[in-house]
């Protein structure tokens, strides 16, 4: 059992952890905008509870809080991402089309040269022996299970809420919304900024669990497979990102073997799968359904 | 600042901005007829510099599978370079091929265009990572022939030197746009892409073959890629199978900055931009990185429409 | 200038780049009229549906209801205010079910946020509750209650009309903007849906401005009719007294 909890437990925290990356970006989805800024409000996350669990000016306060400190981290790191996000949203989100992809973008950019060259977030080296929440690293499901228990179920409700109807609104046909009473830029806004939130949480859970952060958490690469989640997974579906980040974090541990390839064949499957799969994977497995439970005489009248 | 610093900055600003216009305007060009950015653009400007570097040194590689593969001849740099950029060329017309034309046949969402580029770009630049190895290049100093490799200018005591490379990348730029500005403007196939590009549908019932024309287009812009790609390879090395990545997020910010579609705003979008970073100050140099950045940021707030592009009219 | 004017508009212009699509329109629209605009192709009619509804900016000029200023408010203030529309070209919620295509309009007449939303608190429960109701009564109106769970896309065009009718009406609408309402309608379901339009204006005292090809349905239905040609109004008045004009006669047989 021990030695189970070993291989497989970190592995499933890391799938947990990746999912709930995929769910930050799912959020912007949800009211059909694309952002690729997910890596950089994770980052940022683990870089203030980083800096919260090491700097010397923080002590007294950990000594005072002792395990409460982690919380109190989290909670910092939500609200600053929400307040970023909020200053990124509003310009690029008065616009339609593909300007909250190109302003995300340069928001990763912008911040991870900052990371890089800041002596608050330790330079090219980052930030070194990050105080553990728990002695073993399994025990992280502990924190990232719960929160994704959470995110789901907020999703869930969400979806059957005013809010998330406008979200909806927005995603199939935003001019038309707008013309059904919903102002498109403060729901556009509210889901990028819940999508923030939740990426800046993750990030101040993994600085500990990963030990050491730097400027390599925030990458344009990590926009990428986040969306490669999200897209394979299926985009109209919550359960879309859960199983595209299952597949897709399992299957470089799982084709180890592969080394270099991997990549070549992470890319493959985009492209493969956006052309083949366009609604993802739960698109196509629920068109499949729908079409096995449809009575034949029902179709034929089609 | 004094007139000799500012007169190095401007030199080397130019220099620089002009191959961002020229690479930017690869994006521009399918932009333009699809309106849709095709990620896949900083990969082939690797594949360019690679494909020149290894056309004008004769070998392929230091690690990866490649890596004692030797050509049985070598070009000349000018050659080299036209060869590169013509099959960078190519290879747009290949992403085309696998990440484009399917979805546009079937009419779906240009967000997954932008997916299955994203996945072509991955693929070209780790295949090419398996093959010749993630090990920084460097063109031989000798790579020019017998020119001296930079012209020195006196001012009193101060020098403003000017590196033949950063002479020789202005040139074939002014060049390619002089000749893309006549191609565009004043012949036939650029009426016909011009077309296209206004309004697609109409220009099929004028009798245009819009596919071949997407080809065309496609084929500019990845020529324009692999010419910008070998370029700066030429001039600073090329740095691994990843260099791309940085410029290709560069450039999309010289065409937001210049107008997402317009093309004279991505060739001036290029030179603002190429500018700004050769004016900061060598104590923030860390920070040259965010400034293109910066700019798209600025545009987004103040111009979205960018410095020459039109304002969009929503049809309902 | 009188008060008694639901709607006004007054020297509305509009133009894309040289073109003058809108041009000089003034007019105003009494409270429950159904008020009909026609014209040419290309007459300006639906630009000038998307200047009132704040879609398309004006150029120049204002539009105003029960005197309040609309013109330079975005579409979605302009909805807020009680002016709902279709479309042309038909832009519903397609990936949508009926039931929440008809829901989502309640959007302005609802106020509950994101957090009471999630966490069901009662306010936000009861809301629900009216929404759902309300959405069925709409369904039921447009008669397409039995296929509330259906996507909207898959519906036939003519189903899809009714149902995007419903869905402005979800916006509790006093002014309701139809645009082509018949348009790829048969003669018998053109009859059905003059009937129903004169139906919904007495049932929900609505006034009603309605863009229209179809000749006879516009003389049979409407009260009034403004004619529009290049952007222009040119006649305006009873069907009678439209049909006698010689500007309009001028503009529908010299056009040709």
């Amino acid at each position: 059992m021990e030695g189970f909890l070993q291989n497989y437990g970190f592995l499933l925290v890391t799938l947990v952890q990746q999912a709930l990356l995929a769910l930050s970006l799912y959020f912007p989805f949800m009211a059909g905008q694309l952002s690729l800024a997910s890596p950089g409000f994770y980052a940022l996350g683990g870089y203030i509870a980083a800096i919260m669990a090491t700097v010397d000016s923080c002590a007294s306060l950990r000594n005072a809080l002792g395990w409460t400190i982690f919380p109190l981290e989290w909670l910092v790191a939500a609200l600053v991402s929400g307040i970023l996000a909020l200053i990124v949203g509003i310009p690029s989100l008065r616009l339609r089309g593909i300007y909250l992809a190109l302003g995300t973008i340069a928001f990763v950019e912008i911040l991870r040269v900052l990371f890089l060259n800041l002596d608050i977030t330790g330079g090219a080296i980052g930030i070194f022996d990050i105080p553990q929440l728990f002695e073993e690293r399994w025990s992280y499901i502990l924190i990232f299970g719960p929160l994704l228990v959470v995110v789901l179920l907020f999703i869930h409700r969400l979806q059957h809420s005013r809010t998330g109807r406008a979200f909806k609104a927005i995603r199939e046909d935003e001019l038309a919304a707008g013309a059904m009473g919903i102002n498109p830029t403060y729901y556009k806004v509210q889901a990028f900024v819940i999508g923030a939130v939740l990426a800046g949480i993750v990030g101040a859970m993994s600085a500990p669990l990963l030990n050491t952060w730097n400027a390599r958490q925030g990458t344009f690469d990590a926009s990428v497979s986040y969306l490669a989640y999200v897209l394979i997974g299926g985009s109209r579906s919550l359960w879309g990102p859960l199983l595209g980040a299952a597949l897709l974090a399992a299957l470089p541990e799982l084709l180890r073997p592969l080394r270099d390839a991997r990549l070549i064949m992470n890319g493959l499957v985009l492209v493969v799968a956006s052309i083949y799969l366009p609604h993802g994977i739960v698109g196509a497995l629920s068109r499949l359904w729908s079409f096995f439970s449809t009575p034949s005489a029902a179709r034929g009248g089609e | 600042m004094t007139a000799v610093q500012f007169l190095q900055n401007f030199l080397n600003g130019i220099s620089i901005g002009s191959v961002y216009a020229i690479f930017a305007l690869g994006y521009t060009l399918v932009f333009s007829i699809l309106g849709i950015i095709n990620f896949a653009h900083g990969a082939v400007f690797t594949l360019g510099a690679y494909l020149t570097y290894s056309l004008a040194v004769g070998q392929f590689g230091i690690g990866g599978l490649f890596a004692d593969l030797q050509l049985p001849f070598h070009f000349s740099f000018p050659f080299a370079l036209l060869t590169g950029s013509i099959l960078s060329g190519f290879a747009g017309v290949l992403v085309e091929r696998c990440a484009f034309r399917p979805l546009r046949k079937r009419g779906a969402d240009p967000l997954l265009a932008l997916v299955s580029s994203l996945g072509v770009a991955l693929v070209t630049v780790n295949v090419l990572q398996y093959l010749v190895g993630s090990e920084i290049y460097s063109f031989p100093s000798d790579v020019y022939g017998d020119i001296r490799p930079a012209f020195v200018l006196h001012f009193g005591e101060k020098l403003v030197v000017i590196r033949t490379v950063q002479i020789i990348i202005f040139s074939v730029c002014m060049v390619v746009l002089a000749l893309l500005g006549y191609l565009i403007g004043w012949t036939r196939i650029g009426k016909a892409l011009r077309a296209v590009a206004e309004n697609a549908a109409t220009a099929s019932l004028l009798g245009i073959n819009v596919d071949r024309f997407i080809l065309y287009t496609f084929f500019l812009s990845g020529f324009l890629g692999g010419l910008a790609g070998s370029l700066v390879g030429t001039s600073f090395g090329i740095a691994g199978p990843y260099f791309g990545v940085s410029y290709g997020l560069k450039g999309l910010a010289v065409i937001v900055m210049g107008g997402l579609g317009s093309i004279p705003g991505a060739v001036l979008g290029g030179m603002v931009i190429g500018l700004a970073e050769a004016f900061v100050p060598s104590e923030y140099s860390a920070y040259k990185e965010a400034v293109a950045f910066a700019f798209l940021f600025a545009a987004l707030l103040i111009r979205p429409q960018g410095l020459l592009g039109r304002s969009h009219i929503q049809k309902v | 200038m009188s008060m008694s004017h639901i709607l006004q508009a007054d020297r509305l212009s509009r133009n894309f780049g040289g073109l003058q699509a809108v041009d000089n329109v003034s007019f105003t629209v009494e409270e429950g009229e159904i008020f009909g605009l026609i014209g040419p192709n290309g007459a300006g009619k639906t630009t000038l549906f998307n200047l009132i509804t704040g879609l398309t900016p004006v150029s120049s000029g204002t539009f105003s209801y029960r005197g309040k200023l609309l013109t330079g408010l975005a579409p979605h203030c302009v909805a807020g205010q009680g002016i709902g529309r279709t479309f042309q070209n038909i832009r519903l919620f397609k990936g949508l079910s009926a039931l929440e295509n008809v829901k989502i309009p309640q959007h302005s007449r609802t106020g509950s946020g994101l957090m009471s939303g999630v966490l069901g608190l009662p306010a936000s429960r009861h809301e629900e509750r009216v929404v759902e109701e309300k959405a069925w009564e709409l369904l039921k109106l447009v008669g397409l209650s039995g296929r509330a769970v259906e996507l909207a896309g898959n519906f036939s065009y003519g189903d899809q009309r009714r149902l995007e009718i419903g869905r402005a009406l979800a916006l509790d609408p006093k002014v309701l903007l139809l645009d082509e309402p018949a348009a790829g309608m048969n003669a018998a379901e053109k009859h059905t849906l003059t009937a129903f339009i004169r139906e919904i204006r007495e049932q929900f005292h609505l006034t009603v401005l309605l863009i229209e090809h179809h000749v006879p349905l516009v003389m049979g239905l409407c009260d009034r009719i403004a004619v529009l040609n290049f952007g222009k109004l040119i006649a305006i008045g009873a069907p009678a007294e439209v049909q006698q004009s010689q500007a309009v006669i001028d503009a529908y047989l010299g056009a040709e």
